[in-house]
């Protein structure tokens, strides 16, 4: 209504319409600001209020201790070794599995085809199916089927199951961004399938590739909800991949919802696990950079 | 490049060969388990986990062969997966029930659960019909029971919890008849839930409720039957909402479990028990 008034009224004079121009652009650019600004503020917000909160508590011991009474003393050494062998489960189960896939459905399928209209399809559906879901059917089939436990490799097999659609569906997406001309190209100089998709199509994905593992690794860093039920509860130091192994993030849910008293060492435990997540992720991105800018040069 | 990958797949087999080869021993391990060679495995409460890890970490120092892996999921699947034999133990923060009787339990601890408001909150005290009239509904605004204008928040716990189920049965309640505006999981979601909003009304453990207002977490403990919600009268059992934290077990427990069992029902573990907000048993 007032709006449509004001129109009214702007459009009256010839002047008006530059200021309402004007207006219209401050507006917009103003909202994107806004956005950005909230974003980041959320951001901003989030982080200060986890680093206030776990910065007093976290120390050398605090990161090389065993966790004692419950979690509320002590530190989180075991947890942090649990959740470095579950994250890698998980990616050299998933990164294979995914990429291998990935390939199949854009170079070796055609997209409209049955086969790879199938294959999307449950890829998309895996996609959606919640986490605690992955965690029910974890324990069912790794836990009690194979008999595997309690144990890291469950833990890390799940998230690897949760994990896999976010690789197929960005390494997919990569594949695909690669342009036709190279694969032509490369037929025409006589080069094998495989030679293209090795020295050509994979490293033009590369960082489609690599955002896709990060997401992933983001998301299987953040599992509480299949974690709990497959890798388990168990804080000692893991023996072996077939010990049950307790992630941070499981570690953090407990000590903020279980555990009285637990709160200070949930946000150090927080914190300690946004910084491995981070170098996690500068690590793979500063690999790619040198592994892609090897190849260029070889090209 | 090849050889990188050459070496990326030759790991990949190492390491699904290696896990194929261990799956054996591991068959080999959860079936000995039953005959107590060397793990035990405790399944069940999310409340009594906390504290069976921690006497497993004493006895695991007293008995260096033996290794105790305590799991959460809540007291029904503790009883179930001790029936079932997926746990050599299973942990319930209730008594067994009548269609339980199958199995052997052995009380640990005590816990008393109590009603907690907001400490803003000016009610200091609501009777039993009170309290049933806020949980299903009949009372509806804090004026009705003698506190300020504003709506009542009503805190609950989820299906399966068995603090819910002791509540339920305390009150002479069903779940169907409670309309709660908040379902909650674990005891402390329970206070940060009524510590974050003035108008709630949750029921949690009566130890950690009273160690996070001790520490200036915003919540009170009400008096139940004119009985103060405190550590103290849970121990002496004259407070009237209180669990028993159980071990089950499926036959009389023997062997190692025997062993551990005995061990946590011991005066060498009052405290880890009263770091954990809970009370000793009499013994």
């Amino acid at each position: 209504m007032i709006n449509a008034h004001l129109r009214k009224a702007l459009s009256k004079q010839t002047w008006q319409p530059a200021i309402r121009d004007w207006l219209k652009n401050t507006l917009a650019t103003g909202l994107i600001n806004l956005t950005a600004l909230v974003v980041s503020g959320l951001f901003v917000w989030l982080l200060s209020d986890v680093v206030l909160h776990g910065l007093p508590k976290l120390s050398w011991g605090f990161v090389f201790d065993a966790p004692r009474n419950a979690g509320r003393a002590g530190g989180i050494a075991p947890i942090i070794v649990s959740t470095s062998w579950i994250l890698l489960v998980a990616i050299a189960a998933a990164a294979p599995l995914g990429l291998a896939t990935a390939v199949l459905l854009t170079e070796f399928t055609r997209p409209a085809s049955r086969f790879g209209r199938c294959v999307e399809a449950s890829v998309g559906v895996l996609a959606g199916v919640p986490s605690i879901v992955f965690g029910l059917f974890g324990n069912a089939f790794f836990c009690v089927y194979l008999k595997l436990g309690f144990s890291i490799l469950s833990g890390g097999l799940t998230l690897a199951c949760m994990v896999l659609p976010i690789l197929i569906h960005t390494a997919v997406e990569g594949l695909r961004a690669a342009p036709d001309e190279y694969r032509q190209a490369a037929a025409a100089l006589g080069m094998s399938r495989s030679a293209a998709l090795l020295h050509l199509l994979i490293p033009a994905a590369a960082p489609a590739l690599l955002a896709g593992l990060l997401l992933g690794i983001g998301r299987a860093g953040a599992e509480t909800a299949a974690l709990i039920f497959t890798s388990g509860y168990v804080d000692r130091m893991p023996g072996s991949w077939l010990d049950s192994g307790r992630a941070l993030s499981v570690h953090i849910y407990d000590l903020s919802m279980n555990v009285a008293g637990g709160d200070a060492n949930a946000y150090a435990s927080a914190l300690v696990l946004i910084v491995l997540l981070l170098t996690i992720n500068s690590l793979a991105m500063a690999l790619t950079q040198h592994w892609l800018h090897k190849k260029m040069i070889r090209l | 490049m090849k050889k990188i990958g050459l070496i990326a797949i030759l790991i990949l087999i190492g390491f699904i060969t290696w896990s194929v080869r261990q799956q054996p021993n591991n068959l080999q391990a959860t079936s000995a388990a039953n005959e107590s060679t060397s793990k035990l495995v405790l399944t069940g409460s999310s409340t009594v986990a906390p504290l069976a890890a921690e006497i497993g970490k004493r006895f695991e120092a007293l008995h260096p062969e033996v290794r105790i892996d305590v799991q959460t999921g809540g007291s029904s699947r503790g009883v179930n997966d001790a029936r079932s034999g997926l746990a050599d133990i299973g942990m319930a923060s209730r008594a067994l029930k009548a269609d339980e009787t199958d199995l052997q339990a052995q009380t640990i601890a005590l816990d008393g659960i109590g009603i907690i408001l907001h400490s803003s909150n000016p009610v200091a005290t609501l009777d039993k019909q009170q309290i049933i009239d806020i949980y299903t509904g009949k009372i509806v605004n804090w004026q009705a029971v003698g506190g300020r204008d504003a709506p009542i928040t009503v805190v609950n716990k989820a299906e399966g919890r068995s603090t819910l189920e002791l509540f339920l049965q305390f009150f002479g309640l069903k779940n169907t008849d409670v309309k709660p505006q908040v379902v909650i999981g674990d005891n402390q979601q329970g206070i940060k839930t009524v510590s974050g909003n003035p108008d709630a009304i949750g029921y949690v453990s009566i130890g950690s409720a009273e160690y996070e207002a001790e520490h200036g977490v915003a919540i009170k403990l009400l008096p139940l039957d004119g009985i103060a919600a405190s550590v103290e009268n849970v121990r002496n059992q004259s407070f009237p909402l209180s669990r028993p934290l159980n071990l089950v077990t499926k036959t009389a427990p023997t062997g190692l479990i025997k062993t551990f069992i005995d061990f946590a029902h011991s005066e060498q573990v009052d405290d880890l028990i009263a770091a954990q907000y809970f009370v000793a048993v009499p013994r």
